[in-house]
């Protein structure tokens, strides 16, 4: 486990070499104000992918680790399910709409867009990964504005631990692509998209992380700095 | 070499960020394999699945309680949907007031299901 952790940092790591660091309450000011939410509207995942399974994936995985970070989380399947009936199959129309809409009929103080943009599968001989590109957009139903947001490319891999033994790994490799479990995969791209958001209400951490270092990305005008 | 040093660095907050973001998290909830069942009733929804989905809510809500931890969000909720899928009104609705008591915020959102529901009630 604690090889596929280091595994995913790195992997950060690696894509993010257009970032800085920076404290959460300088990247994300509005969290730590009257504007930071008690209850989330996660809209379901708008998938760009090829992959049109992802989208359960994430939707399935997303309410763990944000309510985790705490905040009241409405369970996405109900939310589908009264989209669905008021008519609203695609979730990018959603977008289209003031936020205010979600104040409204849902009491929800944020509204959390997630789109996969990308969810590629690579195989190798005795690996296997997927290259999950995503964004995060976190939206405040009173005053519309963008109140956090994360952006990240991160590759997850599917394979167990090597054996040590070439064909033993080939096998193991074909077995785990076949029927390789996705959803712990994408449970933990939702994880590290969490890391940097500021903790909420029933979080012990609440009010308590504005100096938390977190990785953001690196801003036009700090390029123009340089 | 500052700007390699300013890296490492990165990369070691990143890390020690990570680790405690894998730890107990800080709201003390137990998820047990909620994802899991969740994912296969969506995949193949039928009683079986659905029935497992619905134990293993029950099951989060029994962990939680047992270990003095505030039962998740939506959990309540989730449950309460189930029941009313399968036509069991009155455990509908107490698992949906259930929601309100440990999360009085979530008032609108359960209000939102009665009137998809058509359930009316008290709400």
């Amino acid at each position: 486990m604690k090889n596929i952790f280091l595994l995913i940092v790195c992997s950060i790591f690696i894509v993010s070499c257009g970032t800085m660091t920076q404290t959460k309450l300088d990247a994300y000011p509005a969290m730590y104000d009257q504007r930071q939410p008690v209850s989330i509207l996660v809209i379901p995942a708008i998938n760009k992918s090829t992959a049109a399974e992802a989208t359960d994936y994430f939707n399935v995985t997303i309410t763990e680790p944000l309510s985790n970070t705490g905040y009241y989380t409405m369970p996405v399947e109900i939310v589908r399910d009264i989209f669905l009936k008021e008519g609203i199959v695609d979730s990018a129309i959603v977008k289209g709409m003031p936020a205010s809409v979600f104040k409204k009929n849902f009491g929800a103080d944020a509204v959390l867009f997630v789109t996969i943009n990308s969810w590629d599968k690579n195989y190798a001989i005795i690996a296997a990964n997927v290259t999950v590109s995503l964004d995060y957009v976190l939206l405040s139903t009173t005053t519309n504005e963008v109140i956090w947001s994360y952006s990240s490319t991160v590759v997850l891999d599917t394979a167990g631990q090597s054996s040590g033994f070439i064909v033993a790994d080939l096998i193991s490799t074909a077995i785990n692509t076949a029927v390789a479990d996705y959803v712990p995969l994408a449970k933990q791209a939702n994880y590290q998209a969490f890391v940097g958001l500021p903790h909420g209400k029933y979080s012990l951490r609440h009010g308590q992380d504005g100096q938390d270092t977190i990785l953001t990305e690196l801003k036009d005008s700090a390029l123009a700095e340089e | 070499m500052i700007n390699l040093y300013k890296k490492k660095s990165a990369l070691i907050a990143a890390l020690v960020i990570f680790i405690a973001g894998c730890a107990t998290p800080n709201t003390g909830y137990y998820w047990e394999n909620y994802s899991g069942t969740l994912y296969n009733y969506k995949k193949n929804p039928d009683d079986k699945t659905m029935d497992k989905h619905m134990a293993m809510l029950q099951k989060i809500i029994n962990k939680n309680e047992s270990k003095g931890a505030r039962v998740p969000p939506g959990i309540h909720a989730e449950l309460g949907y189930l029941f009313a899928k399968k036509g069991e009104k009155a455990l509908a609705a107490a698992q949906f007031q259930k929601e309100m008591t440990v999360y009085p915020e979530s008032k609108n959102f359960i209000e939102r299901i009665y009137k998809m529901l058509e359930l009316g009630g008290d709400n």
